[in-house]
């Protein structure tokens, strides 16, 4: 073997069987060396994270791999997830295979970024064909919180709350495309919230630089973004897209923040052979609220791949108690672009108000003043709007969205966003069951940390090649 | 911060001063004082001279483009910067560095293609294969602490382009000077844009004469040039008011040039560059192209291979 390791001056990386003895059959077995180092002198890490860090459980699976919780064992403050990236095996032995683009680009990118609402990267360790990535805990996500208030009693979250969670993940995503990262995968699940209300902007996996690339963004991965918060522009095929892709993602998280459920929950259409298929599903979701788009609203719209397509489309369904008013068939042509989306708000924040029911149940609750959504009043219809933009170029930036007056009417925006509640939520279920660690080889089994309606959530994304 | 160079990894961490990287070499040497003393290498530039162009054939049969190519050499050069070079297979590291250069700058090459073009280029020095070439990924990002991320001067080159009215020769030829600055230590001292800077300057002043290419260096009369209007932009900023134009010059163009030349000085001037910097490029670069001249290509490549031999580097 020719790579040699550096001379080491920080750990004896020669004590394995001693290491071995104080393993437990337990979580920490993922953490083992996949197979006898002995006489191998090739590459060796200098650091084990074994050494480091102690295992406390599991918290999710992906396709890249799997993260744990874990502690420090050299006093470093704190608990941390350890991503650990899902080496390629060949037969039962595990062989360098190349890293992959998309775990190069976060290690790169996480590496650089830092910010207060972007989750920060502790340290990466490169060890026995693995990739471990440490990053700082959060003990909640979107995904988790939103799922809470679907609980029985279904009540809504305090808008104290949403508005701090906005202003913090726009916060976020101003600085990354302010350094020209486009994140290409926002949803809840992505969006971290620490115990003490801050949020973080998770999972780069599939962020890029996008300043003066060498290929078109297309180019690289045909397919972006989690169907149901996927830009329109991307549904129809545009091949140049900018940050408002995010800025759409963070519009259908704030739709969801207020509903508590997808705005629009699409089916997939699956890839076949090579050729990415058109979201007729998906697109029709948000005709269903938006209306159709047309040249007003969207100039460039004529000119993107899947035009043609949108013909396709029934326009929105009128519900059955809903008289069209006075408009007749000289309108139905703009009447097939109106939005309902505006419609679609006010019966969401007056619908959902949990008021009612706040004195009688445990939940999270504001401890004063107004717990009704409707406090959002028209600035919060006015943000969502500008964030589900159809034109990518009219759409709101996260700049601008700081900006918007939703920010600065009623209470002040907190950088803790449980600041008022009464009661925490639920904290982030970490497994430690034995069986469950031992059955993980298969890659892609399910999260164990989440209820099970999130299970039918569309999977991530297509990797790349 | 990925876009913003200030912040970047490669300004906290991977900008030295001569005197740190100096230190940071003799220790790597002394660490190895046997090795070092059985097997002498040629002097620095003269073997990033030989890397710079074994990555640039290997480049060239994958159709890589220069921007991948020059992020390979930083990654050659940091990595050198803290593993001592007798250690290694300098072959295997420049594949692993181009393979994954052109997966950050995002025009990734399959790694079995890039595995089979390594061996055909170097079939007695590299028992090349993929979990070869993945074992020294991990090894060359390790070292590198994941810190991937290259800020090139050919983007501030591109964006000063039209402030100078650079004509596309000046572009060419300020660009040629950016790719031979890799066979420098300069990456690894200056940021990007005093590099970049420094090129726009020779590129003013040696425009007449042809390329500097990487063979026939610049004249010393063009460098005294170069170091004038410096000097010339140095003395501005210390307050001095007008300067007088340089020698008149009958020639039209050559008086365009000039008036070029000036533009870029009083730009200088008015900036907070760091003009000192662009003085000790400048000087850099001078001495580089000396050095070039000096360079066998013979006898680079015999040493590096004695020592793959030697100590069996070449084996699976």
């Amino acid at each position: 073997m020719s790579m040699t390791n550096p001379p080491s001056a920080a750990s004896g990386p020669g004590s394995v069987s001693a290491r071995n003895q104080t393993l437990k059959r337990s979580v920490q077995a993922a953490f083992e060396d996949p197979n006898d180092r002995a006489g191998n002198p090739g590459y060796q890490s200098k650091v084990r994270v074994i050494d480091k860090y102690k295992v406390v459980g599991f918290i999710s699976s992906g396709t890249y791999g799997r993260v744990y919780k874990a502690l420090g064992r050299q006093g470093q403050p704190g608990e941390f997830a350890i991503k650990k990236f899902k080496p390629d095996k060949e037969g039962e032995q595990i062989q360098y295979t190349g890293i992959s683009q998309s775990a190069v680009r976060e290690m790169a990118l996480c590496s650089e970024l830092k910010h207060d609402n972007v989750i920060r990267l502790i340290e990466i360790i490169l060890e026995d064909k693995c990739i471990f990535m440490v990053f700082e805990y959060a003990e909640h996500d979107l995904l988790q919180i939103i799922h809470h208030h679907t609980q029985q009693p279904r009540h809504s979250i305090p808008p104290s709350t949403v508005k701090s969670i906005m202003f913090q993940l726009l916060n976020g995503c101003q600085y990354l495309h302010n350094n020209w990262v486009l994140h290409r995968d926002l949803k809840p699940a992505n969006i971290m919230v620490t115990s003490s209300g801050q949020v973080k902007i998770g999972d780069l996996g599939l962020a890029r630089l996008f300043q003066k690339p060498l290929h078109s963004l297309f180019s690289g991965d045909k397919v972006v973004v989690t169907i149901w918060y996927r830009a329109p522009e991307l549904l129809l095929g545009s091949r140049h897209y900018t940050p408002a892709i995010d800025m759409w993602a963070v519009g259908c998280i704030f739709a969801e923040l207020l509903s508590l459920r997808p705005i629009f929950k699409g089916e997939e259409a699956k890839m076949d052979k090579k050729t990415v298929p058109f979201q007729r599903n998906q697109m029709q979701k948000i005709v269903d609220i938006m209306g159709l788009p047309n040249k007003d609203r969207w100039p460039y719209l004529t000119s993107m791949p899947e035009y043609n397509n949108l013909a396709t489309l029934q326009p929105p369904m009128l519900h059955p108690g809903h008289h069209h008013h006075h408009h007749s068939a000289h309108s139905s042509k703009s009447a097939a672009s109106t939005s309902h989306l505006e419609k679609w708000y006010y019966s969401t924040i007056s619908a959902h108000s949990s008021s009612s029911s706040s004195s009688s149940t445990p939940s999270p609750s504001s401890a004063s003043g107004n717990n009704n959504l409707s406090a959002l009043g028209a600035e919060g219809y006015k943000l969502l709007a500008g964030l589900l933009e159809y034109d990518p170029e009219r759409r709101t930036s996260a700049a601008q969205a700081l900006q918007h007056p939703f920010f600065a009417t009623g209470d002040r925006v907190s950088n803790n966003c449980f600041e008022g509640l009464k009661t925490a939520y639920p904290q982030r279920r970490v497994s430690q069951d034995d069986n469950d660690i031992r059955t993980s080889s298969l890659p892609g089994t399910k999260r164990s940390g989440l209820p099970d309606d999130s299970v039918a959530r569309p999977v991530k994304r297509v990797k790349e090649g | 911060m990925a876009a913003n160079y200030w912040e970047s990894t490669q300004r906290r961490f991977w900008q030295f001063s001569k005197e740190e990287l100096a230190n940071m070499r003799e220790r790597l040497e002394d660490s190895e004082q046997s090795l070092v003393s059985m097997f002498p290498l040629p002097e620095r530039r003269h073997l990033s001279i030989y890397f710079n162009q074994q990555i640039n054939r290997l480049g060239k049969r994958l159709g890589i483009r220069q921007q991948a190519l020059a992020t390979a050499q930083i990654y050659v050069k940091r990595f050198y910067s803290k593993v001592e070079i007798r250690r290694t297979n300098p072959y295997l590291v420049i594949t692993t560095a181009l393979y994954l250069a052109c997966k950050m700058e995002e025009c990734p090459q399959h790694i079995r293609l890039i595995v089979t073009e390594g061996r055909a280029l170097w079939p007695e020095l590299l028992a090349l294969d993929v979990s070869r070439l993945g074992e020294c990924e991990f090894f060359l990002i390790s070292e590198m602490n994941s810190q991937l991320i290259i800020h090139q001067p050919y983007r501030t080159l591109t964006s000063l382009q039209q402030d100078f009215y650079l004509t596309p020769d000046e572009i060419n030829l300020a660009t040629s000077v950016i790719n031979d600055h890799y066979m420098t230590d300069l990456p690894l001292l200056y940021p990007p844009h005093i590099i970049a800077l420094t090129a726009i300057l020779l590129a003013l002043v040696l425009r007449p004469n042809p390329v500097p290419g990487s063979s026939s260096g610049p004249t010393a009369n063009n460098m005294a040039a170069a170091t004038a209007a410096l000097a010339q932009a140095q003395a501005r900023t210390g307050g001095n008011g007008q300067t007088t134009p340089g020698a008149s010059e009958k020639d039209k163009q050559q008086e365009a040039r000039v008036s070029k030349v000036h533009r870029f000085a009083n730009f200088l001037a008015e900036s907070n560059v760091d003009i000192e910097g662009m003085v000790d490029c400048t000087q850099e670069l001078i001495s580089f192209y000396e050095c070039h001249e000096q360079y066998n290509d013979k006898m680079t490549r015999e040493q590096i291979n004695r020592f793959v031999k030697a100590r069996g580097l070449d084996k699976p």
